[in-house]
């Protein structure tokens, strides 16, 4: 095996040069000063200025982090609420709400839109920003469910049984014995309906109403014509995710020294 | 203890409303006709019929499959060598291999679809090729960490433990390794078959018009034609034909564990 | 936790809050009650800077949403979401008209009407412009490399010429039905309006042939990139397309059929029965119609204007298009047509397209 390790770098190095093209494409003719797409004809602003003057790119933008921030709040409190209620309770209801939860994780998105559209539709509700975030909290919280889950199942129930002896409310036994311990399992949670939220293409195109796009729907409808202009957008997004996937993973190895400290006490 | 059981609750009429509900209106509208009221609803398989008499139709539908099948199967192939290769590494190393390999997959996956379209302007690759590139392109990070999660959670004595019995590199692949990663290839296949099978925006936007799969179908039906019926019943059809290709999968998975 | 949870929520307040006193100029409080105004129209299809100096001119929130064909948008429609300003093609105003979706213009506000081009004014498909505004103009033709296809046989051969083994892989179909079929359909020397059943047929005959023979690549506008760029040699193109087309690329030429003759069109800007705010969208259509608005649209765009002055600018010498063959759309041709509306041609062309696709 020793041997052919440097065959196995190659490979991998071969893979994520395919996986990084793409990306690095876009970032290099970001900077193009022409509307060439195969030929770098030199380095400037131009489609950046023109970006940050686009009306309907920014509100795009704005409005992809507005439903992603609310989304991700409101299905992650909806979530872990309701995935502690669940470890609780009577197999029969937890079996059928696992069930009912994997039908948007399993369904293809696009029936999962079709039938959030048909729905809003029937209902006579407009389309546009309440059900684009309507259905964007709809299909995060089952994923926040399903990472919290295994986090309750390691928790130890004569803690908050024990907590509520002692005299703590509920809320208190919940607030401080349960919520701490599944907090990992909350944090992925919201991590993930995040990101979901934010890439969302599909029911997004189903469900949003006029004038109301986030980026994906904006690039799906109005990249018919080479627009250089998405490629400084595509750059934008890619530096932000960067930053944020820094701080995600920094953050939580100080926290784990912290921890590791803490336990150290004990 | 059993107060938190209230907690649930609310969830319960929510997912019934949000999630149960338009499922449901799926299939009354996949089984009604156009301009039926709700109060008038007459039962209809017209939708049906008319998909599957027309060999244009089942041609879509065949092709959507054939397209995530090789794209599942590519996948695969040249996924697992690098999730095994990746497997191999120092512990720091790992790490920081699937940090690279999951980042592409953070960025928005129509930025990276039209990324591949201007890279590919000029290729002169047919529209189907095209395709192919952009769907293995989306899914195989999906394959790869999956059958990466499978290998690193195996118990390197056994392959040690092979080895003293007699078998060879090869041997002790084929006899523990392979094996005990299908599970991580059968999440893998979950994961890129069942989005393959109804992908429209990556036909969409790097096949042009000319290379049609039945999510294309289904968008067109809704968002041009406003056959709302018609479109529906093509949604169900693919639902169902995800649903037992899916059984099948898992089937194969079990059988395996059976042995 | 509290800490992380509570900057969260602020977070998610402020944000709500400046979500919501965007939302609220909803209930606007100025002349028209409104000061929303919702436009749908075609992707890349209007001036740089002109929804820009409409909302500081008005003082009011534009939000403009694309649409890609008379069909989506009309979809849109039919499925209750409300927009003020659309900007649909002929046949398709005709339907809107007869299935009672548009409203009047309101002449009273509309008062740059005298700046329109008068080739444009009192088409079939509205004859007084009772509802409708006209926007851009033009008709279609094919787009072809001087170096690869011969100026001869696109001339000589027309239509046909997409038929033309010589050129084989070399060519981009128009992704729609109605134009293609509108392509076989002068070809083949029918109406493009025809109801025969058979000359559709026949028509539907020859698009396969053409799928067969050729290996076309079926596209709308990715088609426009792809001769600048000269992924493909020829495609059937829209003239403003076209014109764009020729002055990015100087080796391409446009053909607009004579014999045969070919579709002329018009996109207008219409406002539909249930607008939210159709006062501030009859201002929209009004300014839109001044010179610098439409100046800065034509130059965008590449289409011809509506507006008599700049059309009559952009072709001068020292104009935008100064001797472009695509620009100016011609007028007097009696084999040229104007799409008519024709519900049930429309769902059979429609259906016989998805088959040429995949046939």
């Amino acid at each position: 095996m020793m041997k052919k390790k440097p065959l196995s770098k190659l490979y991998l190095a071969i893979i994520l040069l395919f996986l990084y093209l793409p990306i690095v494409y876009v970032v290099v003719f970001s900077f193009n000063d022409s509307r060439s797409l195969t030929h770098f004809t030199g380095f400037s602003l131009e489609w950046y200025e023109k970006m940050f003057g686009n009306q309907m790119m920014m509100d795009a933008i704005y409005y992809t982090v507005i439903i992603a921030v609310i989304a991700t709040v409101v299905s992650t409190i909806v979530g872990t609420i309701t995935a502690i209620g669940l470890s609780k309770s009577r197999r029969l209801i937890k079996e059928s709400i696992t069930q009912i939860n994997n039908l948007p994780m399993l369904n293809p998105e696009i029936v999962t839109a079709i039938g959030l559209m048909l729905f809003f539709t029937a209902l006579n509700i407009r389309l546009g920003f309440i059900t684009l975030l309507l259905a964007h909290i709809i299909f995060c919280i089952p994923y926040v469910i399903l990472s919290i889950m295994p986090k309750l199942r390691q928790v130890d129930d004569n803690l908050a049984e024990a907590a509520l002896d002692l005299g703590c409310t509920p809320f208190k036994a919940l607030y401080k014995v349960i919520i701490p311990q599944i907090l990992p399992g909350i944090i992925s949670g919201a991590l993930i309906a995040f990101t979901m939220s934010f890439d969302d293409f599909v029911i997004s195109y189903f469900v949003t109403g006029p004038g109301i796009n986030n980026i994906s729907t904006y690039v799906y409808t109005s990249v018919r014509r080479i627009d250089p202009t998405v490629n400084a957008l595509s750059t934008l997004i890619v530096i932000a995710i960067t930053a944020i996937l820094i701080v995600v993973n920094i953050v939580p190895l100080i926290k784990e020294r912290k921890f590791k400290k803490h336990e150290e006490i004990y | 203890m059993k107060s938190f059981r209230r907690m649930v609750y609310p969830y319960i009429i929510w997912a019934g409303i949000f999630i149960v509900i338009p499922m449901l209106m799926i299939v009354f509208y996949a089984f009604s006709k156009e301009g039926n009221a709700v109060m008038t609803v007459s039962f209809t398989l017209d939708n049906f019929i008319r998909f599957f008499s027309d060999s244009i139709f089942v041609n879509v539908l065949l092709r959507s499959l054939k397209l995530a099948i090789i794209t599942t199967i590519i996948c695969i192939v040249i996924g697992y060598p690098c999730a095994y290769f990746m497997a191999q590494l120092k512990p720091n190393s790992q790490t920081l291999m699937v940090l690279l390999v999951t980042f592409p997959m953070w960025i928005n996956m129509l930025v990276r679809t039209y990324a591949w379209r201007g890279l590919l302007i000029e290729s002169g690759l047919s529209p189907e090729l095209k395709v192919y590139i952009g769907m293995i392109y989306n899914f195989l990070p999906f394959m790869i960490l999956q059958v990466y999660t499978s290998l690193s959670k195996m118990d390197r004595d056994l392959i040690t433990a092979a080895h003293d019995l007699g078998c060879d590199n090869k041997k002790a692949f084929l006899k523990v390794t392979l094996p005990l990663s299908v599970p991580g290839i059968i999440s893998g296949i979950t994961l890129v078959f069942l989005p393959a099978v109804s992908s429209f925006f990556i036909p969409r936007l790097l096949g042009g018009g000319s290379y049609v799969l039945v999510g294309n179908l289904v968008e067109n039906y809704f968002v041009t034609t406003g056959d709302w019926n018609f479109g529906s019943a093509i949604s169900l059809i693919m639902t169902v034909v995800i649903l037992i290709s899916m059984y099948f999968t898992r089937k194969f998975d079990y059988s395996k564990e059976d042995r | 936790m509290k800490k992380f949870i509570s900057l969260l929520l602020t977070l998610a307040m402020a944000l709500t809050l400046g979500a919501c006193s965007s939302d609220d100029a909803d209930a606007g409080n100025n002349e028209y009650g409104c000061d929303v105004l919702n436009v749908y129209n075609w992707g890349v299809y209007i001036g740089e800077d002109v929804i820009n100096n409409f909302q500081d001119e008005f003082n009011v929130k534009v939000n403009y949403s694309l649409f890609e064909s008379n069909e989506a948008m009309y979809t849109k429609i039919l499925g209750g979401s409300h927009y003020d300003v659309l900007v649909p093609s002929d046949y398709m105003i005709e339907r809107m008209i007869e299935e009672d979706l548009l409203q009047p213009i309101d002449k009273n506000i509309v008062t740059n009407l005298d700046n329109l081009y008068d080739g444009v004014l009192n088409k079939p498909y509205d004859p007084d412009n009772t509802y409708s505004v006209p926007y851009f103009w033009g008709n279609v033709g094919i787009v072809y490399d001087k170096t690869i296809v011969s100026e001869d046989d696109v001339v000589s051969q027309e239509w046909e010429v997409l038929r033309n083994e010589k050129y084989k892989g070399q060519i981009y179909m128009y992704d729609s039905e109605r134009d293609s079929f509108m392509v076989a359909l002068k070809a083949l020397g029918y109406s493009m309006n025809t109801e025969n059943e058979d000359e559709i047929n026949e028509a539907y005959e020859w698009l396969v042939e053409l799928d067969q023979k050729m290996e076309p690549a079926y596209a709308t506008d990715e088609a426009i990139d792809g001769l600048i760029f000269g992924e493909k040699a020829m495609g059937v193109m829209y003239s403003g397309d076209a014109a764009y087309i020729l002055s990015e690329n100087e080796n391409m030429a446009f053909y607009a059929p004579e014999k045969s003759g070919t579709n002329y069109w018009n996109d207008a800007m219409v406002i539909p029965s249930n607008a939210d705010c159709p006062g501030l969208a009859n201002e929209f259509i009004n300014f839109v119609l001044e010179y610098d608005q439409s100046y800065d649209n034509a130059a965008t765009v590449g289409y011809a204007s509506s507006n008599a002055e700049v059309l009559a600018d952009m072709t001068a010498a020292g104009g935008d298009f100064e001797g472009n063959d695509a620009y100016i759309p011609r007028e007097q041709n009696d084999k040229d047509e104007v799409f008519r509306n024709n519900e049930p041609v429309r769902e059979m062309i429609s259906e016989l397209w998805i088959k040429v696709k995949n046939s």
